[in-house]
């Protein structure tokens, strides 16, 4: 991923919008999101922020199949997202990293990052288990893939270690290469940064700027990180308990007054501008 | 001399095996491999028939306990119908290789069909079960999976006890002597003499049950390091994170348990064939329980694991048995007192619960933990205490066993 750093790519052809169409997803009597509507234009950062609570995991569990919608679309394309399984998903270039860490812990790096071949790769139980050649050939060209991607996000010299042992921002880092590993055209990303250090956030916003670039694809951010989401997203999508109230730039969501109640509270006056001031601004307390 | 190291150097390979797993290859691994390997291949010129017969009944077992592995341990499905497929298999042999006749009142079926034949059936049979029962193992999670494949073995259990006509009922029926294209791996026909050393049955089929258990042994290790392995390591971990990265859950669920009870037929034609018949009791829920226990001291998914789980489980009860006289508190069958099988299972009863409390990574975590300390000492137990959950050799158990968060 050399061509990486060099050229702006224009947006890739192949990159459909993604339309999120008045979703509802319920759970017995509670209603999770309630008639959502955003669309990602292709090749850029779309962030989905709100208070804790609002939603966000929730759409990312629809965009990537795990939760069924009760209402409304999901189009990336043709595609319809929200009829399909995760698996099929996965298998159209919509590509998840998680914010709770779901890696194998006792496999090295390069196995989890051979897990995101998966779908790209034919390789059976009887090819395996007997070693045809062309299971390990596949095995072969994937791995050298595998190992561009771990050296364009740092984890070059990581790649046979297990994931266990790594530190936290390397195992988040991971998720990240996993994810680019299926060779996305849609990559979701939940909380990329979430519970890491200032120098670790840098990098990672880099990374996902460099993603962007490089590939050209569209990225969609959920975030608590103000300041990263400000200075990244296109756009953004605020969600307050399940439903969105705000949608557009981060300068025009910044001022909206809707956006400053649901993260600040009414009431208080407080300065908007401190909502974007790079705190997190979810941490006990700072909600009345 | 060799007598006594031939069950431990059969460990060994196992264990070296597993090593080879390890980030850092030496030089001196496959050295050793291959030295063990020669051991295992000369013991019939040196080794008498007891040791022969347990060895090949150690082998059996490794086949099945390898299958069983691939589902529980690295799959995170928990399966109790193990001795129905070892059962499925065991009597797919008798019958489809068994001549047919009568035993007193009872007529016993039989298709006659050579040997290999039969143990291809078995097979194939027990994977025919495995794939009957796989839409319920796709859909159904950890020990939710494990009840209900406990219905198997009471099914089986009844089949084997009311079928008479092909499995022989109560009292069972003999089991066919094992050929391979003329050659009987019984007595004579051919007889053979190898350096001087007659080559009976214990012989020939110790290195049939050597070969079964390394084709068994290789195919796994192969499949975990390649993609449908990987699939089936991730599902375990997380579903959710799986699917998502594309795998079709269901479908490999489906698959390793239907990859599974053919490894537990071929562990059950060789059952037949290391006893010599097949009774009901043989395949009864205590056999299930016994494979978990042997994947459970062994280290669950890992491949060399099991192997050594498996020697120790199934050998313990026959070496014991061979030293009753030897041994306190151990007594000969129509004694009174405690007889070999007892006490190998309280045996290996407490050893599991010692591995669940101290090293829930069983004998494969052990045999890593002397690896790492070889290495660079004092590493190993740096890299342990400074993060333990997420300690490679520990965090390799399935979320629904009760080991570490019980204990610790």
């Amino acid at each position: 991923m050399t061509a990486a750093r060099e050229v702006d790519e224009p947006t890739r052809s192949d990159i459909p919008p993604v339309e999120v169409d008045g979703v509802s997803v319920r759970f017995g009597a509670i209603t999770a999101l309630s008639d959502v509507s955003f669309t990602v234009a292709p090749g850029t950062i779309h962030a989905v922020i709100g208070p804790n609570g609002a939603g966000k995991s929730t759409m990312f569990n629809v965009l990537s199949g795990v939760y069924q919608a009760a209402e409304g679309q999901v189009r990336f394309g043709d595609a319809r997202l929200d009829r399909m399984r995760p698996y099929q998903i996965a298998g159209i270039g919509v590509a998840r990293a998680f914010q709770n860490i779901a890696l194998s812990g006792t496999q090295s790096v390069a196995e989890n990052l051979m897990l995101g071949r998966h779908h790209l790769t034919k390789a059976g139980f009887i090819a395996a288990g007997l070693r045809l050649p062309r299971a390990t050939r596949e095995g072969k060209r994937h791995g050298e893939r595998v190992a561009e991607i771990a050296e364009f996000l740092e984890l070059g010299d990581k790649l046979q270690t297990p994931v266990g042992v790594l530190s936290y921002g390397d195992q988040k880092r991971v998720e990240v290469a996993r994810a680019l590993c299926t060779e996305p055209r849609l990559l979701l990303l939940d909380e990329p940064v979430a519970g890491m250090n200032a120098e670790e956030t840098t990098r990672m916003a880099e990374a996902i700027r460099e993603i962007r670039s490089a590939l050209g694809i569209s990225i969609v951010l959920v975030e608590h990180d103000m300041g990263m989401v400000m200075s990244l997203a296109d756009r953004v999508t605020v969600l307050d308990f399940g439903r969105r109230i705000a949608d557009g730039t981060p300068a025009e969501v910044q001022s909206d007054p809707e956006v400053i109640r649901a993260y600040l509270g009414s009431g208080d006056e407080i300065n908007p501008s401190d909502a974007a001031a790079g705190h997190p601004s979810e941490t006990p307390g700072t909600r009345p | 001399m060799s007598e006594a190291t031939a069950p431990a150097a059969r460990g060994a390979t196992h264990t070296a095996r597993h090593a080879a797993t390890a980030r850092h290859r030496s030089l001196l691994r496959p050295l050793l491999l291959a030295a063990v390997l020669v051991v295992l291949l000369l013991a019939p010129l040196y080794v008498e028939e007891f040791w022969l017969r347990t060895g090949f009944a150690v082998f059996g077992a490794i086949v099945g306990a390898i299958g069983l592995n691939l589902l529980v341990g690295t799959t995170g499905q928990l399966s109790l119908a193990h001795a129905f497929f070892l059962a499925v298999g065991a009597i797919s042999y008798v019958y489809v290789s068994g001549e047919s006749g009568g035993l007193g009142t009872t007529t016993l079926g039989g298709l006659g069909w050579p040997p290999l034949v039969g143990m291809v059936v078995g097979v194939l049979l027990a994977g025919l079960a495995g794939l009957v029962f796989s839409p319920i193992a796709a859909r159904l999670r950890g020990i939710y999976l494990g009840v209900a494949s406990l219905g198997l073995v009471f099914i089986g259990q009844h089949v084997l006890n009311t079928w008479t006509s092909v499995t022989g009922g109560f009292n069972g029926r003999s089991a066919p002597d094992f050929s391979l294209f003329g050659f009987t791996f019984a007595n004579d026909n051919p007889l053979l003499f190898i350096a001087g050393v007659p080559f009976r049955e214990a012989e020939r089929l110790w290195y049939l049950g050597l070969v079964l258990a390394l084709a068994a042994y290789l195919f796994a290790r192969n499949l975990l390091r390649s993609r449908p392995g990987r699939a089936l390591q991730t599902l375990r971990d997380s579903e959710v994170a799986a699917s998502v990265m594309g795998v079709d859950v269901q479908r490999y669920k489906g698959r390793v348990f239907l990859v599974s009870s053919m490894y537990a037929g071929l562990s059950g034609v060789l059952y037949a064939l290391s006893i010599g018949s097949v009774a009901p009791e043989s395949f009864g829920l205590e056999v299930s329980i016994q494979y978990l226990a042997m994947i459970v001291l062994g280290g669950l998914g890992s491949v060399g694991g099991a192997a050594f789980g498996a020697l120790f489980v199934s050998a313990l009860p026959l070496v014991f048995q061979r030293y009753a006289d030897a041994l306190p508190l151990v007594s000969s069958p129509g004694q009174g007192g405690l007889n070999a099988g007892e006490v190998a299972r309280y045996l290996y009863g407490a050893a599991v619960v010692l591995v669940i409390m101290f090293e829930p990574a069983g004998l494969a975590g052990l045999a890593g933990r002397f690896r790492r300390r070889g290495r660079d000492p004092g590493g190993g137990r740096a890299t342990r205490s400074s993060s333990a959950s997420t300690d490679p050799s520990t965090s390799s158990v399935p979320s629904d066993r009760p080991a570490q968060g019980s204990t610790t």
